[in-house]
């Protein structure tokens, strides 16, 4: 098994049984990747941890309900979703309208040729200290913006997968990614990088 | 002609790859003559790297997937 072909049905015979060598099949193939999406989307290390274990064993307890046709990866991902959101208490949050849409639009005229042209970020974005300072604009995101740039942008998922995970459309997707990526290009620019 | 709105809004929502492929060669266009477009798509590419590269600090202690599995073995 891969970590992103359908799982195979003797595969999930065995875990439904339990047995310990599919568990810790599972947990190799996905546990890092999910503890690296928490962390990503702002938990500690030993939250981060502590969700990780939650995810499977909502996993184990829900095993029945997982018919096999997706990945195992998306299932793992879609329940990090839900757990992000019930830990973080987000799931009210309403995304419609977002101040960055209207940040966005103004650095265009009314014929849509750029009056704020996007800053050089070349020595910073090239800069070994990036990553970090990508994970400190990155605690500013709104939890579902977040989510959408980690799984794209950092875990590489491709834009279906996603869609699955978090239970939205490719429209929805385009708006979280759109939003996330302004609002980290706003972040980077204030700090003050740019090219003297 | 594409407007430098319509294509960084296209870049930005990572909708291109939905778009026709007139529209797509429209695109491509406009980033070959707009300076400041094409620096728009440049930094979206080293933001997606910056942000990989963020990810080596993230990465877990290397007997994780020990700990989880003698924990969820117990269960």
């Amino acid at each position: 098994m891969t970590p992103t072909s359908p799982p195979s049905i003797g595969f999930l015979e065995r875990l439904r049984r339990r047995e310990p060598e599919a568990l810790a099949e599972a947990v190799r193939d996905h546990a890092r990747p999910l503890h690296r999406a928490a962390r990503g989307l702002g938990f500690e290390e030993h939250e981060a941890e502590d969700l990780v274990q939650d995810v499977f064993v909502t996993f184990l307890e829900r095993l029945d309900q997982f018919e096999g046709r997706s990945q195992l990866r998306t299932w793992l991902f879609g329940i990090l979703h839900r757990k992000t959101l019930e830990r973080r208490r987000a799931a009210a949050v309403d995304d419609r309208m977002d101040p960055i849409d209207e940040v966005f639009e103004a650095r265009f005229d009314g014929n849509g040729k750029w009056t704020r042209p996007p800053a050089d970020l070349e020595r910073l974005l090239l800069s070994k200290e990036i990553g970090d300072v990508i994970r400190g604009c990155m605690g500013g995101l709104p939890v579902h913006q977040r989510e959408a740039f980690v799984l794209r942008e950092v875990e590489g998922l491709a834009t279906d997968e996603i869609c699955k995970i978090l239970s939205i459309s490719v429209t929805n997707f385009g708006v979280l990614i759109h939003r996330a990526r302004a609002r980290l290009r706003e972040c980077l620019e204030s700090k003050g990088w740019e090219r003297p | 002609m594409i407007s430098c709105k319509n294509v960084a809004k296209l870049l930005m929502s990572d909708q291109l790859e939905t778009q026709t492929t007139w529209k797509r060669m429209e695109v491509r266009l406009h980033l070959a003559m707009c300076r400041l477009c094409s620096r728009l798509a440049r930094q979206i590419e080293q933001l997606r790297s910056g942000a990989r590269e963020s990810r080596i600090h993230s990465e877990p202690d290397p007997e994780l997937e020990e700990r989880l599995i003698r924990r969820l073995s117990g269960r």
